[in-house]
């Protein structure tokens, strides 16, 4: 008898193994699922493949026969991209993750970054602000690195940057793959902070076109706004702290009610709102999957001056060139056009609507009201009016791959991909007035008479002025391997992979400012348009880079009886990043594999197959920038000769020749099983070891690194462990009626070390705390990465008595100031060095878990996915310490008198060390987020279909309707590209609660 | 394939193969010239140091290293004294780098252009002798990273020797006059050397050289006449100015890079927080005059011209109560820096509290005549020093002095404080002649004479240097 195997969507099964029942005769299925047996009438087989329910199969008469597999609800036989081929789960030797395209989807998040987030055991997704558009931080197990911590993602094979991630639309993904551990290292010098890949949907062979639209609309408004003090708390407490600090109590009424609102008057309701159009099918020889999308986000703070839109449009195509050769074009165009406001810190939308006091009125006559008490704290609402930027960007990207299948064995790939992205800003700054002597003023007056330069004796007006830029960027690569496989006496399974890849980067830019707009009106904002006599203050620049990457990598993998296996990789790269030193690395990774549940004394039912892992792997990051290795003159040198400023030269970073990679060495020990058919469990534990970390460290001023323009030369220091447990655990029913559901659940636990500081540095600084205050975090040896360092208190001195008769001394403590720990336990504490400062927090997580659960009963279904980051802490550093300031409401219970608070201290305006940094300004970040719900209702077939749809399902969905947290501030998840910044919330522009309601149509 | 690999950068210049034409040698010693523009520092830590003024801001978080340098508290670790340490050897690194390439060709203007740069690297040096003692002496080359661990402080005299030996070659080679305003002269370095010399208490040397500056005077050097005005950017680059470092307020600037700017910091800084008002701009409340200050002066007219009574200038307006103003949590004390100060009609571009226009006069020839005077009156010639010291206090409007010996001596001090108040000489002032101690609460003999060298730069060049005495 013929027969083929295939799966439940009709796709060949190859290797599936058929056996005779009572026999030991049996066979394999071949690469198109075809598989010969001899056997007579009523003879039962017996067809299995991993990833499948087994079936068993009578034979009657017919001389060919069609076997249809129905899939495991557990995922072993889930097809993983690894890099430069593919495994099963099962095959698996190394920790790689993966996400499905569906579940991607159904969130309706923006960005694909953020649909990720809980989704995976050892990714941390943080997020950098909630403005339509912004980027989110990807972790892979932890921070390994004091630089560039970015993951290598991948989009079918094309290099995307982090940022770059915008242009994708998460309904088109098929699935996303993480490489987590040394076998990341295939892909060398870029491995070392993990690697994404994510592919594209493809279309089937032989499949019916499939029209699929669907949309969403949604709302937007902030899920929190913070506490503040109203006009008359505000009056009463500026009162007592004014007079506190021996001045004159600035409101002799304060019964002025609850006054300006101002985050009422800066947070709108916004509309989100997404369309999606794809067509996929195919016919004997080709497949393909084409699809349109619109996606568009506006802000909840500044509305349309804080916008977000995707246009996309995508071919996908795969076909049959000629026997054994086959092409897969991959293309996808977007246009995004983008405006936003200005975030995160001092001169912040959202700084300044926290600091703004609410006996101000947002406006005054006509005008908006200047906020005349406060220095450099302006208006909210006149700020968003005077903003006008626009971002367009046109990207292409593409990949054309060709396939030749040599024979049985042997195939050979070479692929082209392009990542082409055009970039034109323009940003307009207006002639305004936010008041005397505010920071941002760019007029000269209240009337917007324009600011007169002095240009060699001749006044010039500086008038309204538009920034222009136009910066492309290009990502290509060049890659060819050969894929050998071969099964021998169906003991043996060996697999070869041998490759070239070039990787090139070529970025160009050119920009300018022009002045003297006509009419302060943005319809003329441009540089065309300007007036300014002579050009004289008109600008311009431009800027160019190119790096490259040239490598080559083998990898061989051996399986024995499908129960051992071994695999090992090497990889050599050649990085225009390094000096001729130190240019190419070698990054070689080993992992094995024993399906111990396939031994013979493996006797438990209830453990269906339990598999043990371990790997071990070097790989590198050469991600510092470009020509770190030589001294070149991009240095500032401007001095003023006759009044005019002339240019020269210096030289910029101080080069360092022997400036090589950072290494990460990761070992990896993982266990899967899957329990009753159903449960599926994995469990890594991993040590992540970077070393010869790239940093630019603090170096002797002898060096002469920090003129102008200057920097300190990229030196290879530092170490840093990342130590950490993953479980992942599936649980999911497929009954064709009831109720169906699957749960999904991933822990990941953490722990991050500095081991290692550059030679003679105690630390590496990092961010600021407060206006011109001391550095808060820190990189130092013995804490994680980016810790906070301060003063620790212990309640407030209530009194006198109390002050003078403590075992140590606080200088300067006055009743009802925080009282501070003599760390050292030296007798004093002390303000001027760091012996009384102490680690008081942390920016990382210990732990954080995902929970997906889905159900699905007659139609209708409902999903949720739950987030929780827990253990870490956040620096408030949106409080601005102005007299005038407006504050958090916490300071209506402060310390007033002895036995009034024993956390909050007294109010004053005059010199206090209250506002030196300590854990009074560290919170508990931990939370726990609903981050999306979802319930929906699919119209039984009988009835779409007479209507012509295949299926029809209606929804309504909820993003970030609950949140769980101690935390005071907009949104506790607070991440920064930088690692010794996260965690420090300036203000963070939070992510809005969406209610929506959205259509799936498939034709 | 790895010759892919050989790409260079584009449309930049190598540092290594950096000086082949004139036009580089120009580029590079503007680029030394850049990082006098620092000086903001030494208006602020040579008063905020001293009795002449408190440190100010928005709380006394803001900047705490000029807080702990007015409290006399300040350690091991403090931004501005570091930063005065990175900022002056990031100018000597690069005038070393022109010193190292100088054989590399020759032009006309090379001998000019190097005294240039030796003139400029011997402030950088008696900036670093006067606040850290001994320093390292680097010379003529730059020094690598692995070499940096081996350097060795160098006694205070070598330095001194060095400095003197670059000063001698500007004087030497430097014109009296250069039409590009701002370019070093030959009487901008003779009066350096002249302080220099008196710094050291070497008197009659730095008599020898002031007289010499001050009777060949080709550059025609007086008093600039309107005392009273002498403070505008209009009245910049006149008679008065010997050493003077340029700014301008025609590049705009922000807080994350003061090295950077192009404008001066200092008077934005100083100015009145939050002020709506006539005359003045707003704002950072920095570098207060103290009531000791103002006291100090008693009648004399220098006292409106170097200090802003804030109330009684508001007093003084026609409509006072449209008039407001806000005080720092960093201390208040009604007075401001009334020479280096943000006035309405002399804002840089934006940020303006960075991009003051006002060029710092790092060596005025009020400074010189009193300069003068005080090394004629060490060396025994009380006659011409009373004749030096009078020319100042004739511009001022005040009667002569008459005294001779050691009063005409403590005249000079006296005098010193009352011509260059504001200016960021005080602290120093008082070092060298020994009065710190009784002028300065919490001065402390043997220690405060120098600040700390900053902790990281002992560790970052290995922690073999001890720290200064007392730290």
């Amino acid at each position: 008898i013929r027969g083929q195997v295939l799966d439940d969507r009709g796709d060949p099964i190859p290797g599936a193994s058929i056996l005779k029942v009572g026999t030991t005769s049996g066979t394999v299925t071949d690469l198109d699922g075809y598989f010969t047996i001899s056997v007579s009438p009523g003879d039962q087989l017996r067809v299995s493949f991993v990833g499948y329910q087994t079936s068993i199969i009578t034979v009657g008469s017919e001389s060919s026969i069609v076997v249809n597999l129905v899939s495991e609800i557990t995922s072993l036989g889930e097809v993983i991209v690894v890099g430069y081929g593919t495994a099963t789960k099962k095959e698996l030797t190394g920790a790689v993750s993966q996400v499905k395209g569906d579940d991607v989807a159904r969130m309706n998040m923006p960005r694909v970054d953020q649909a990720l987030q809980g989704k995976l055991s050892g990714v941390t997704i943080t997020t950098n602000s909630g403005a339509p558009g912004a980027t989110s931080n990807i972790r892979i197990r932890g921070l390994g690195t004091f630089g560039n911590n970015n993951p290598l993602i991948l989009v079918d094979g094309v290099i995307f940057d982090a940022a770059g991630l915008n242009s994708l639309n998460p309904n088109d993904i098929e699935s996303i793959n993480v490489l987590k551990d040394g076998t990341a290292g295939i892909y060398g010098v870029r491995a070392a902070n993990g690697v994404i890949i994510i592919e594209t949907k493809k279309g089937s062979l032989n499949s019916k076109a499939s029209v699929e639209l669907s949309g969403y609309y949604g709302v937007q408004e902030t899920a929190r706004k913070l506490n503040l003090l109203n006009a008359r708390e505000y009056a009463i407490l500026k009162n007592e702290s004014f007079a506190a600090g021996g001045m004159e109590p600035p409101f002799n009424n304060v019964n002025l009610g609850s006054g300006t609102d101002w985050q009422n008057e800066v947070f709108e309701t916004a509309p989100i709102q997404e369309y999606n159009l794809t067509v996929t099918g195919g016919s004997e020889k080709t497949s393909y999957s084409i699809g349109g999308s619109y996606f568009g986000q506006q802000g909840i703070v500044g509305g349309p001056k804080s916008n977000f839109e995707r246009y996309n449009a995508r071919l996908n195509f795969v076909t049959e060139l000629a026997p054994k050769v086959k092409l897969t074009s991959v293309f996808l165009y977007t246009h995004e056009q983008a405006s936003g406001i200005a975030q995160g810190g001092i001169g912040s939308v959202l700084f300044n609507t926290i600091n703004a006091y609410p006996t101000e009125p947002v406006f005054v006559g006509d005008r908006f009201s200047y906020l005349e008490n406060v220095a450099d704290i302006i208006n909210p609402l006149a700020q968003i009016e005077n903003t006008f930027n626009e971002t367009f960007v046109n990207k292409i990207v593409g990949k054309e791959e060709i396939t030749y299948n040599i024979n049985q064995h042997f195939s050979l790939n070479g692929r082209a991909g392009y990542n082409f992205a055009l970039v034109d800003g323009k940003s307009f700054s207006p002639l305004a007035w936010f008041g005397p002597g505010k920071f941002a003023n760019t007029a000269r007056n209240e009337n917007l008479d324009p600011v007169l330069v002095d240009v060699g004796g001749t006044l010039i007006e500086r008038g309204a002025s538009v920034f222009e830029n136009r910066d492309s960027f290009l990502d290509y690569n060049l890659e060819t391997f050969l894929n050998y496989e071969r099964r021998f006496q169906d003991i043996h399974r060996v697999k070869g992979t041998l490759g070239l890849s070039y990787f090139g980067n070529r970025n160009l830019g050119l920009n300018g400012t022009a002045f003297n707009i006509p009419n302060n009106d943005p319809a003329f904002a441009d540089i065309s348009a300007n007036q300014a006599p002579g050009g004289f203050l008109n600008q311009t620049g431009s800027f160019q880079t190119r790096q490259r990457l040239v490598s080559s990598f083998i990898r061989g993998e051996y399986e024995l009886k499908g129960r051992y296996m071994f695999s090992a990789i090497l990889r050599r790269d050649g990085s225009t990043n390094f000096g001729p030193n130190n240019r190419i690395g070698y990054f070689p990774s080993v992992s094995a594999g024993w399906v111990i549940s396939d031994e013979d004394f493996f006797g438990s039912n209830a453990v269906d197959f339990m598999k043990l892992r371990a790997s071990f792997g070097v790989s590198g990051n050469d991600q510092i920038g470009l020509f770190r290795y030589r001294g070149l003159m991009n240095g500032l040198a401007r001095y003023v000769f006759n009044d005019f400023i002339v240019n020269g030269a210096a030289i910029g970073a101080t080069s360092n020749p022997d400036l090589k990679w950072e290494t990460t060495l990761q070992t990896n020990i993982g266990l899967d099983f899957t329990l009753f058919r159903a449960i599926d469990f994995t469990a890594n534990y991993f040590i992540k070891d970077t070393r010869d970390l790239l940093f630019q460290p603090a170096v002797s001023a002898l060096l002469g690194s920090y003129g102008p323009g200057g920097s300190p030369p990229v030196i290879n220091a530092g170490n840093v462990t990342n130590q950490g447990i993953e479980l992942e655990i599936g649980y999911g029913t497929s009954k064709p009626q009831g109720v169906n559901f699957r749960v999904d659940y991933n822990f990941t636990y953490l722990k991050n070390r500095v081991t290692k500081v550059p030679e003679g540095l105690d630390f590496i600084p990092g961010a600021a705390f407060s206006v011109g205050g001391n550095v808060a975090t820190r990189f130092q040896e013995g804490f994680p990465i980016g810790y906070f360092i301060g003063f620790q208190t212990d309640g407030i001195w209530q009194s006198q008595e109390e002050i003078a008769s403590s075992p140590f001394v606080q200088p300067d403590a006055r009743p009802g100031d925080l009282r501070f720990v003599d760390a050292n336990g030296d007798g004093i504490i002390n303000f001027s060095d760091d012996s009384d400062r102490t680690f008081i927090g942390s920016p990382i997580p210990d732990f954080i878990m995902g929970l997906n659960l889905s159900v699905d009963y007659k139609g209708f279904d409902f999903s949720a996915n739950v987030y929780a980051a827990i253990g870490q802490e956040i620096i408030r550093n949106y409080e601005r310490q102005q007299p005038f300031a407006n504050q958090l409401a916490y300071n209506v219970n402060r310390w007033t008198g002895p036995g009034t608070s024993n956390d909050i201290p007294r109010l004053t305006t005059g010199q206090t060390r209250n506002t030196v940094f300590s854990d009074f300004f560290v919170e508990d970040g931990s939370f726990v987020r609903l981050r999306n719900v979802q319930l929906g209702y699919t119209l039984p077939e009988q009835i779409s279909g007479k209507i012509g749809i295949r299926a029809m399902r209606f929804y309504v969905a909820a993003n970030n309707l609950i949140t769980l947290t101690k935390y005071m501030g907009f949104d506790p998840d607070v991440g920064s590209g930088n690692p010794l910044f996260a965690g420090v919330d300036n203000g963070i522009f939070p992510q809005a609660r969406v209610i929506m309601g959205g259509l799936n149509f498939r034709f | 394939c790895d010759q892919w690999l050989d790409i260079e950068p584009e449309y930049a210049q190598d540092a290594e193969n950096f000086f082949n034409t004139e036009e580089d040698f120009q580029r590079a010693v503007i680029g030394v010239y850049d990082l006098m523009q620092t000086n903001y520092l030494q208006i602020w830590i040579g008063e905020i140091a001293s009795d002449n003024s408190i440190a100010g801001g928005e709380s006394v978080n803001d900047t705490q290293g000029l807080h702990e340098i007015d409290n006399m508290v300040h350690g091991g670790v403090n931004n501005e004294l570091r930063d005065v340490m990175r900022f002056n050897y990031s100018g000597i690194a690069r005038a070393n780098f022109i010193f190292e390439n100088q054989d590399k060709l020759d032009f006309p203007a090379k001998e000019r252009l190097l005294a240039e740069v030796s003139f400029i690297r011997a402030y950088f040096y008696f900036t670093l002798v006067n606040y850290f003692g001994d320093m390292p002496l680097i010379v003529d080359r730059r020094i690598s990273i692995n070499e940096v661990t081996q350097v060795e402080r160098t006694p205070k005299e070598q330095i001194y020797a060095q400095i003197e030996q670059d000063l001698d070659r500007a004087i030497e080679v430097l014109p009296w006059t250069n039409p590009e305003v701002g370019r070093i002269t030959k009487g901008a370095a003779m009066a350096l050397k002249g302080k220099v010399l008196l710094y050291q208490q070497k008197f009659s040397e730095a008599a020898q050289v002031l007289d010499e500056l001050i009777t060949t005077n080709q550059a025609g050097y007086a008093l600039f006449t309107d005392m009273n005005n002498m403070w505008l950017a209009i009245n910049q680059n006149t008679s008065e100015d010997v050493f003077t470092i340029q700014h301008s307020g025609l590049q705009g600037g922000d807080y994350g890079c003061l090295v950077c700017l192009q404008g001066n910091p200092a008077p934005g800084f100083h100015a009145i927080r939050n002020y709506v008002g006539p005359l003045y701009g707003d704002g950072n409340s920095y570098n207060l005059p103290t009531q000791n200050l103002y006291d100090f002066f008693g009648n004399d007219p220098r006292r409106e011209v170097t200090i802003l009574d804030l109330e009684a200038f508001i007093a003084a307006q026609p409509n006072p109560s449209d008039i407001s103003f806000a005080i720092g949590g960093g201390g208040h004390t009604g007075y401001y820096n009334n020479k280096y100060i943000k006035r309405n009609d002399e804002r840089g571009l934006p940020d303006d509290d960075l991009t003051s226009p006002l060029n710092y006069r790092a060596i005025r020839f009020a400074d010189v005549l009193l300069m003068a005077a005080e090394a004629f009156a060490q060396t025994g010639n009380d006659s011409r020093a009373r004749t030096e010291l009078n020319k100042v206090r004739q511009r001022a409007g005040v009667p002569d002095i008459t005294s001779s010996g050691t009063q005409l001596l403590e005249d000079i001090y006296s005098e010193r404080r009352l011509e260059l108040s504001g200016e960021g000489y005080r602290f120093w002032d008082l070092v060298r002649t020994g009065k710190a101690a009784e002028a300065i609460s919490g001065f402390q003999v043997g220690k405060h004479e120098l600040f700390p060298i900053p902790q990281v730069e002992i560790d970052l060049a290995g922690g073999r240097w001890s720290q200064n005495p007392g730290y």
